[in-house]
């Protein structure tokens, strides 16, 4: 099963330029998510972050593994998550292995550790082809929206 | 009724909630005591599933408020 933006639209409250999945790529039940964004040369984030050599900030990838981790919350409490709570991140222990550059395909997997209503702990990496590029682990609050 | 398991579970609550082990009575409630919210919740939920191998539902989760309460649920689960 593979989900477009159309769908991943209805998920994430993100929009462009900070909707930072193109696709879900692999859904395992409610235990996993894999998701990819394609890094394009004209991303906003590259005029800056360097001029003249681009790099991917790090925040950059930790925020393409929450999105792809709020997809897996959906997956696994649907009812809850069509109601469009808000999202925030409580913790996020990260660690950051390569750089990614524009060209790549950012390959985002979510596992579920343990996602009850009100919170979540995920399990996340990024990689690019078969290189790991970064890690982590996400504690995230949903709160229904006022 | 001090023991190796009481022990450990004062030190994994005391590492997430960044309460001192000393601080941690027994019957203290997590919510009203400890300032314990519910992404601390989950983390201690989820770290005890994976020391021990074991499966908190979620149903069960609002019923366990204390360091008494958590070795009395768990150890049973864990097999000691």
């Amino acid at each position: 099963m593979r989900w477009g933006r159309e769908k991943i639209e209805t998920i994430l409250p993100h929009r462009e330029p900070f909707l930072f999945i193109d696709e879900v790529i692999e859904i395992d039940g409610t235990k996993k998510v894999i998701a990819s964004k394609n890094i394009k040369d004209n991303e906003f984030f590259f005029e800056g972050h360097f001029p003249g050599r681009p790099i991917m900030p790090g925040v950059l990838i930790i925020e393409a593994m929450a999105q792809a981790s709020i997809i897996l919350y959906f997956i696994c409490k649907q009812e809850i998550a069509k109601t469009n709570p808000n999202y925030y991140l409580g913790k996020v222990k990260a660690e950051f292995l390569l750089p990614v550059f524009p060209g790549d395909k950012l390959i985002l997997e979510t596992n579920n550790v343990k996602i009850i209503d009100e919170a979540a702990v995920i399990d996340a990496l990024a990689r690019v082809g078969d290189r790991i590029v970064a890690k982590a682990n996400f504690v995230l609050g949903i709160k229904k929206s006022e | 009724m001090k023991n190796n398991y009481e022990e450990e579970v004062k030190t994994l609550v005391s590492e997430i909630i960044e309460v001192p082990v000393e601080k941690l009575m027994p019957d203290a409630d997590f919510f009203k005591d400890l300032g314990v919210d519910s992404l601390k919740a989950i983390e201690i939920v989820a770290a005890f599933e994976k020391k021990y191998r074991i499966i908190i539902p979620e149903k069960d989760i609002p019923n366990i408020r204390n360091i008494r309460q958590i070795i009395e649920y768990t150890r049973p689960l864990k097999g000691h």
